[in-house]
């Protein structure tokens, strides 16, 4: 079958462009009750939530120096729940005033044979973790106090070891581009935190 | 969703896709069907660049080159999109997914003038659903689907008896064989993903002829 004349004409989508803001941080194992227990005070009342996920990074190389990056996680605790497929961009370098990291990012929920259709695209893994921890919520504020583990045999997820003894602390929220209310709430959110923890805007190039 | 067929009819010897339309529809109102609203199936072609494969400088020549990615969107379906390879996987996602190919540009370009889609009217009788939709590239109308949904029914092999006289019921000597897809679940359970398959094969099959196909002997 010969295939169909190709253009450069890109199609447009439509849709607002969704930005994440991002704020780091991390504590050591032993401080991680102290610090639970002051996000259930400050966070929004529900059952506390913990989760189980397991994700796999693609990487596709093409002309372009560098391969597009792009994130599959799948929650190993909840049977049925679809698996979430996640494309972050470069960091908005812009106002060196505005409190946290933002990056555009899209966010897709898929069906199981993600892996199988990302690696017929093109996509090879790159690598992959298994992360285990507590999730909290303040309005759209998200708040994910985890532990990486290293999985041992590729594609096994029942040997890992943990990559640290400490807790990755996050707080992020999704909004359309431009709001910077969004990031003086995270701000004035991560200063409720001080002193168990210290969030702040982590710059991914300057750790490479 | 329940087991489905999709399939093309021919235009009536002598008249136009549009008259055409509108005999199937008659007959389909005359056996008691009514009205549901409309329907849509569209699908867009994406070439991998072929020069993203291999190192800077040579195009490779590996089985991956030139492959083609469908993504699809079907009415029934409105907060989901398909992506398909032909003979691969069926990837169901939400709509997400056209934000995420807008930003994926770089590497997969969108065919040239390769948009198609069927669009018509939706028909309830009894546990039947029967969609028939004129196929258009752009302006021309390029053929005739039809599609036939068994509500009650997910396992094939169960019900393709059934289906069958009820397509012969309307659409008399061109009903169709039974789809390949039905052959492909090894535990037999039809899923949407399926009728996007049968629809991509139409559309192929469609964009291939040159003019709209004829019932009768040319």
């Amino acid at each position: 079958m010969e295939a169909p004349p190709v253009t450069m004409m890109p199609v447009t989508g439509g849709t607002v462009n969704m930005m994440e803001y991002l704020l780091q941080g991390s504590v050591l194992d032993h401080s991680l009750e102290s610090l639970i227990h002051r996000l259930r005070g400050l966070c929004d009342n529900m059952e506390p939530e913990t989760f189980l996920d397991h994700e796999m990074v693609f990487l596709l190389k093409g002309q372009q120096a560098s391969p597009f990056v792009l994130r599959a996680r799948r929650s190993m605790d909840r049977a049925g729940a679809p698996w979430h497929l996640r494309y972050l961009g470069q960091p908005e370098m812009g106002d060196k005033n505005r409190h946290a990291l933002v990056r555009n990012c899209v966010d897709i929920a898929t069906s199981e044979n993600l892996t199988d259709f990302l690696m017929e695209m093109g996509f090879r893994m790159d690598h992959e973790f298994v992360a285990k921890g507590h999730l909290f919520r303040k309005g759209i504020m998200k708040i994910m106090v985890y532990k990486i583990f290293r999985i041992l045999v590729p594609g096994n997820t029942d040997s890992t070891e943990a990559l640290s003894l400490s807790y990755l602390v996050e707080l992020s929220v999704v909004a359309p581009g431009g709001q910077d209310m969004v990031s003086d709430d995270m701000r004035n959110f991560a200063e409720q935190l001080k002193p168990l923890v210290h969030l702040e805007k982590i710059d991914p190039k300057r750790l490479m | 969703m329940g087991v489905t067929c999709v399939s093309q009819m021919p235009v009536a010897e002598g008249k136009s896709v549009q008259q055409t339309v509108e005999l199937l529809t008659r007959k389909l109102e005359m056996l008691g069907a009514e009205k549901q609203g409309t329907f849509c199936v569209d699908c867009e072609t994406y070439h991998t660049a072929a020069a993203t494969l291999g190192s800077q400088g040579r195009l490779s020549l590996a089985g991956q080159a030139g492959k083609l990615m469908y993504v699809m969107h079907n009415s029934e379906y409105p907060l989901s999109c398909f992506a398909l390879f032909e003979n691969g996987p069926c990837l169901i996602a939400d709509t997400n997914f056209d934000v995420l190919m807008v930003k994926l540009k770089g590497f997969f370009q969108s065919a040239k003038a390769s948009k198609i889609e069927t669009r018509g009217t939706r028909y309830q009788y009894c546990d039947f659903l029967v969609k028939v939709g004129t196929v258009a590239m752009g302006p021309s109308a390029r053929g005739i689907s039809v599609e036939v949904e068994y509500g009650p029914c997910v396992v094939a092999s169960d019900c393709w008896s059934l289906l069958l006289e009820f397509l012969q019921s309307f659409l008399g000597s061109h009903t169709p064989a039974a789809p390949a897809v039905f052959g492909n679940r090894h535990d037999g359970v039809y899923g949407p993903a399926d009728t996007m398959v049968q629809y991509m094969e139409l559309f192929n099959k469609i964009r291939k002829q040159q003019q709209v196909p004829v019932a009768g002997i040319r």
